[in-house]
């Protein structure tokens, strides 16, 4: 399935990209064993794997493990510092 | 049924016009509650910069709001935050609740501040005359909304 992942703000730095359209093999069922795919490519994706990275997914702040099905895009977020 | 107010403002937040729009605007209202957040001028700090996850922010402050309105009787419910560079002393977000009796309005108003620190999608970046770099967010920031979230639910219970 394709899905578009979005790295939001310090994330986007640490990352050196904004977004991606990735191409997962179809074991891949949710925002964990995303994470796990990105880093066998990238090792800077171990960030993603800190407790503190909120999820949103499509249009909605989601928990995580996220569900995740084609054409969702999914963006991680790092902890919210507004107000 | 309150009225809500909420929104992402790209351009300078006036507090004098939207408190104006909720003091004075309802007789039935004892109090009327507000908070201003503004940009601290530390050491160095020549520039905020606020980002936010458009569309996501906006449900996220409406519902923060409704759900204020919900837990204590509110006429009115307001919230409004800035995006984009602001200079040190500028207005960040305006938070603001009226009711019949000053408990409910200050009340409201301390859960919506408290909520939209943990619950809103903005991110804050610090510009000085060497960079800049991302905010880091706040432990007692989660302790707040921890706080609220908490008592809601034991009321529940």
């Amino acid at each position: 399935m394709r899905i578009t992942v979005k790295y939001v703000a310090a994330l986007r730095d640490r990352m050196g990209r904004p977004e991606e359209t990735v191409d997962l093999p179809g074991d891949i069922a949710d925002s964990e064993a995303l994470i796990a795919h990105l880093r066998e490519s990238d090792a800077a994706a171990e960030v993603l794997t800190h407790p503190s990275v909120r999820l949103i997914r499509n249009d909605a702040i989601v928990p995580r493990p996220a569900p995740l099905a084609s054409g969702d895009t999914l963006a991680f977020c790092p902890p919210f510092t507004g107000g | 049924m309150a009225r809500i107010a909420t929104g992402i403002l790209e351009t300078p937040l006036d507090p004098a016009a939207e408190l104006a729009a909720i003091a004075g605007q309802d007789n039935s209202a004892g109090g009327v509650a507000s908070f201003v957040g503004q940009v601290r001028g530390e050491a160095g700090l020549t520039a905020l910069e606020l980002e936010h996850y458009p569309g996501v922010t906006e449900a996220a402050l409406a519902r923060i709001a409704e759900t204020a309105a919900q837990r204590w009787p509110l006429m009115q419910a307001a919230i409004r935050h800035r995006v984009g560079k602001m200079m040190p002393g500028e207005p960040i977000v305006f938070v603001a609740a009226s009711a019949a009796h000053r408990r409910e309005a200050l009340e409201a108003v301390g859960y919506m501040i408290d909520l939209l620190k943990t619950e809103a999608p903005f991110w804050k970046r610090v510009h000085t005359e060497e960079g800049s770099h991302w905010v880091d967010a706040v432990d007692g920031d989660r302790e707040a909304a921890d706080f609220w979230l908490d008592q809601i639910a034991s009321e529940d219970a």
